[in-house]
Parts: C-alpha cells; sequence; structure tokens
C-alpha cells in the first residue's frame, strides 16, 4: 500500500508552485522531503493530503485516484498531515484536542477519551491532558500536533517541519520519537524538514526540491553527495 | 495492529459515576437556577409573573443562538426568524376555526379546518423550523465571518418579507389575533429548561466537540477529517428547532401575532444576551438572558420614576435609557471582556471553569 503523487503540478496565478514532481511514500518508511524556503514542500503536502487541488497530475491511495478528495475524507482515510504553524484548537484542551482526531475515526467518546489519554502518554505529554491547548511551551505543543494527528490512525503522516524552533535537545528527542512512529503505528512518514543532521539520521530516503521541480531523490548518502544539491540546498542556505 | 501503549481503560472505569456526575454539574446548577427562578416569581403577582415568563421565552431563544453560534463561532442573524416560523405554524394548526375564518378567509380548506392539541402544534412550529433551517443552511453552511453575517441576514430579510406579504396564510401587515393563549410562568419555565438539557445534551456529543474545533480552527479541522457543512448545519438545524419552540411560546403568550416581532429588535437583543454572557458557553447564554432581563427590568422601572424606600427623593430616567445602557454594556463587553461575563466557561461548584 502507497501513497503517490504522480506528475503532479500546483501553480497560483503564473507562479509555478509545484511542478511534474512525481513521489511515493510506503507504510513502514520515512522519507524526508526537503529543500530551500518556496521550493514547493509544503504545496506538495497540500496536494498530497487533499488542501490544493492539482493542476494536472494524480494523487493516488493504495492504487485508487484520491485526486480532488476534500482534506476531511483524506484524513479518514489515513492520510494526516501536521502543520508547520501547528494549529492547535486553542479554546479546547489538550485531551479534547486528541479526542476530536479519535471522534472522527468513529470511536465513541468514553473511548476516546481514555485512548486520547494513552496517545498522550506514548508522547510524554499526560501532565498536560488537562491543560488549555493555548497555555503550552512551544515543544509541547508540538508534540500535541504530532498526538492529535496519530489519533487519527494514520496510514500516512505527513509532517510539516516538526522541530521548527526547537532547541538541539529537543529536536533530538523528537527525532528519536518519529523513529519509532512508523513500527509502532504502522504508517509511512513524509517529513518536511531543514535540520539535516535530523533528516540525514532519520530518513532512508530524500526527495529534494527546488524551485518547485525534483532536483534529486536517493539515500541521504547519495543525496548529500550530489554536486547539484550541494550547490542548489546548501549553497542557497549558507 | 498492536498498540505500542497501554491501555488506560481501567483507570477510567475506576471512578465512572463520579466522573460522570462531575460532567453534568453546569446542567444541575442551570436547571436549578431556572427552577428556582420559576417557583420565587410564581409567588409574585401577575405582572411580575409575566415578565418572568417571557424572559423564559427569551432564554429558549437566546439557548437555540446559542446552539449554533456558540458552538461554531459562526455569527447568526436569523434565529428570529425561526422564531417567527415556528409561531405562526403553531398558531395556523391550534387557533380555532371559527377565529381562522374571521381572520384569514384565504387559508385552504384542511388548514382551516385544523385545530391540533397545543403540544402538537408546538412540536410542529419546532419542526417546520428545523425543516427550513435544514433547507436554507445547507448552501450556507460554507460561509464564516462576514459572509455568513450577510447570508443570515439575508434570510432574516426574507423570511420578514414573506411573513409580511403573505396575507392569505399570515395576515400580512394586520396583527393575527386570537392564538389560544396557554402559556404560564410554569409551562414556559420547563420548556426553558427542556431547551437547556437539549442544549447540554448536544454538547457533550461527538459532533459538537467536532464543531468547537472547527470553530477554534477551521484548517486544522479538516485535517482530522472534521466535515465542517455537516457538522455546522446539524447544530444550526437543532438551534432552529429551539427557536421555533421560543416563537411558539412567544405567539401562544402574547394571543397575537405581528411580522414586526420578528425583526431587528429582538435579534440584536437576543445576540446582545449572548455575547453578554458570553457566547462559547450554555452558562453565558443563561447568565446573559438574566442579567440583561434584569437590568432591563431596573432600567424600565427607573424610566416609570421609582421612589426609594425611606427617602422623600424620586429617582427618574430619561426615556430611552435602558436602551442606551444596553448598547453601552455591549460595547464594554466587547472592548474589556470580549468571551462575556463567563469567558466561555461553565458553571461548576468551584466557579467557572473552562
Amino acid at each position: 500500500m502507497e501513497l503517490e503523487a504522480s506528475q503532479v503540478t500546483v501553480r497560483f496565478g503564473g507562479i509555478r508552485a509545484v511542478e511534474d514532481v512525481s513521489l511515493r511514500l510506503g507504510r513502514q518508511e520515512i522519507i524526508g522531503l526537503i529543500g530551500p524556503n518556496g521550493a514547493g514542500k509544503t504545496t506538495l503536502v497540500n496536494a498530497l493530503s487533499g488542501f490544493q487541488k492539482p493542476r494536472s497530475g494524480q494523487i493516488r491511495l493504495a492504487g485508487d485516484d484520491v485526486t480532488g478528495w476534500s482534506p476531511d475524507a483524506m484524513a479518514r482515510h489515513g492520510v494526516v498531515r501536521t502543520f508547520q504553524a501547528v494549529r492547535l484548537f486553542q479554546g479546547l484542551t489538550v485531551a479534547e484536542n486528541v479526542e476530536t482526531a479519535l471522534l472522527s475515526t468513529g470511536a465513541d467518546r468514553s473511548a476516546a477519551r481514555a485512548h486520547a489519554r494513552d496517545i498522550l502518554a506514548y508522547l510524554h505529554l499526560s501532565e498536560r491532558a488537562d491543560t488549555p491547548a493555548n497555555g503550552l511551551n512551544y515543544g509541547d505543543e508540538r508534540r500535541v500536533g504530532i498526538a492529535r494527528a496519530l489519533a487519527m490512525e494514520p496510514k500516512f503522516l505527513l509532517l510539516d517541519e516538526p522541530a521548527a524552533g526547537l532547541n538541539i535537545g529537543e529536536a533530538q528527542e523528537l527525532g528519536q520519537t518519529i523513529a519509532r512512529i512508523p513500527n509502532d503505528f504502522g504508517c509511512g512518514i513524509l517529513v518536511i524538514e531543514h535540520n539535516m543532521a535530523l533528516v540525514r539520521d532519520l530518513c532512508e530516503r530524500l526527495h529534494v526540491l527546488a524551485t518547485g521541480m525534483t532536483l534529486v531523490e536517493g539515500t541521504p548518502a547519495e543525496v548529500m553527495a550530489e554536486p547539484a544539491f550541494i550547490n542548489a540546498y546548501l549553497g542557497a542556505e549558507a | 495492529m498492536t498498540r505500542p501503549y497501554t491501555h488506560s481503560a481501567q483507570t477510567a472505569r475506576a471512578r465512572p459515576m463520579l466522573a460522570r456526575l462531575e460532567r453534568l454539574v453546569p446542567l444541575l446548577l442551570l436547571v436549578a437556577a431556572v427552577a428556582g427562578i420559576m417557583l420565587l416569581s410564581s409567588q409574585f403577582g401577575i405582572v411580575q409573573q409575566r415578565r418572568v415568563t417571557l424572559a423564559f421565552i427569551s432564554l429558549m431563544s437566546v439557548v437555540g443562538l446559542y446552539v449554533f453560534m456558540g458552538n461554531s463561532g459562526v455569527l447568526n442573524f436569523s434565529s428570529v426568524g425561526f422564531m417567527a416560523i415556528g409561531a405562526y405554524v403553531s398558531a395556523l394548526l391550534t387557533m380555532r376555526p371559527q377565529v381562522k375564518a374571521t381572520f384569514l378567509q384565504d387559508l385552504p380548506g384542511w388548514l382551516a379546518e385544523a385545530q391540533l392539541d397545543p403540544v402538537l402544534g408546538a412540536l410542529a412550529g419546532g419542526v417546520a423550523a428545523a425543516l427550513i433551517a435544514l433547507a436554507v443552511g445547507l448552501p450556507i453552511m460554507r460561509l464564516s465571518g462576514i459572509g455568513a453575517g450577510i447570508a443570515t441576514l439575508s434570510i432574516l430579510i426574507i423570511f420578514y418579507i414573506v411573513l409580511g406579504n403573505w396575507s392569505g396564510v399570515t395576515g400580512g401587515q394586520r396583527s393575527l389575533m386570537g392564538l389560544p393563549t396557554y402559556v404560564t410562568i410554569w409551562n414556559a419555565g420547563l420548556a426553558a429548561i427542556g431547551a437547556i438539557v437539549l442544549a447540554f445534551v448536544y454538547q457533550e456529543s461527538r459532533s459538537c466537540l467536532a464543531l468547537r474545533a472547527s470553530r477554534e480552527d477551521e484548517v486544522a479541522a479538516r485535517a482530522v477529517g472534521v466535515r465542517v457543512v455537516r457538522e455546522r448545519l446539524t447544530a444550526f438545524v437543532l438551534g432552529a428547532f429551539i427557536c421555533g419552540i421560543a416563537g411558539v411560546f412567544y405567539g401562544h403568550f402574547l394571543g397575537t401575532l405581528r411580522v414586526e416581532n420578528f425583526y431587528l429588535d429582538p435579534t440584536f437583543l437576543y445576540i446582545t444576551m449572548l455575547v453578554v454572557g458570553g457566547m462559547r458557553s450554555l452558562t453565558g447564554a443563561v447568565l446573559g438572558v438574566i442579567v440583561i432581563s434584569t437590568l432591563t427590568e431596573l432600567l424600565r422601572l427607573l424610566e416609570v420614576g421609582a421612589r426609594l424606600p425611606g427617602l422623600e427623593i424620586t429617582l427618574r430616567a430619561p426615556a430611552g435609557l435602558g436602551d442606551v445602557v444596553l448598547a453601552g454594556l455591549m460595547l464594554g463587553i466587547i472592548l474589556f471582556r470580549s468571551q462575556g461575563i463567563t469567558g466561555g466557561r461553565e458553571i461548576t461548584l468551584r466557579g467557572l471553569r473552562g
């Protein structure tokens, strides 16, 4: 079972945000989507998760064409994304944030209430369960975002810069948690991340975008040896 | 799939009764408050009783408004229009055929003959409002913000104009008189309690938690699988049902219907009540009605001229003071306490909690 983008193109007005990009994500792997700012990484995640309808190309889930599905339908069918800005339900408690996701998978309220505690425990957030989401520190907020996504029982989890703004220690810890998820939850992960050390440790494959197009793909070692990558990515960052 | 984490179902089952009771506390306190007011004011004279009865009817309507607007965060100006539908449907179904023949000669035969039991008429009024909400809500539930405000205001205007010109059925611009006046402080109070219970049960449902999530962040709600339009429509229809029943009580309280009674004045009064109390909690809806109704009553007494006990002075406020104070209160709340008196929290034994 795979989540697949096939020759996907997204344009905003005259600007091409993503151009003819193809990508496959399997159920047990972690792949990294990297590239300089404005390369189209988030746009590609939007297309994969139903938030952006591609101008051309297909999104396929387990072989079925799901192009043009609504984001909530994609989420209920196991394609779940997080946001760079996290976007928790600020007025609800941490537990309610997770429960909302559980309920849309069909759990009843008391089952969801119990299950939410388990997922929060998995992410070391048990003490935060009854805190309003707007009272969290930055690191906890990011972990709740992931907890809420895991509550959907994802088959494919799309993480948009999960470590943004975390310090080195926090980022490493989060990396270790993410590394366990495919095995523990049986889902494939696509992660957008700028922290190259994290990406190298976490991902089996990397997909590099630049100005909306695929620059290179391959194992981290292959990609980092590629001259085009060194120029476009590290060159632009430096 | 094996779960990587242990199920805490045991801990959750350890104190289910206590936990469940604790969740019911806001409901019990609100019901007790309304029942208390009902019992207390039944000791007063008929004039005061009628004021309290009217406040109970406002309470029903504001709770109906809260069900949609409070939980979805989407502006709604149309609720009084659904009161009108409830009121007219119940009136037409319960008035005596002889009375209908006097005021409405052009009614279709079956409607001219109909004379339902008041309870059935009231239910028919609520159901009619809910069905019409389902029809008009479908296209507009994807809107939020100013778009939703304009759309729901348009609905109110359409209802007003249609009811005001459909002379054969509503009497048009003339008043429709002769409704059976069965409303008392008792049945209005019980209906208000019923509205509170309905709103509370809905509020504890999964549908409502999904709706509240979409209120906090619509995009993130879609990302966790929430069908935003469907959840909004559910609340809109339930809210319209409660408002429809409120309209039924209003009509059978006054005994006379005029379309002007279901237009802008009550629309803004009810929104003020909800906003002042705090539109994100049921406690806020109830408290807003109590505070504004009490204040309006005191200001009305002051406008008539009140004599302070033991003093020789008569206090008299200029006419129109009531409206000015209400507008000022609304302004103050929006500026300094935008979540209302309750701050969007429900009442518990320890005070107000999130």
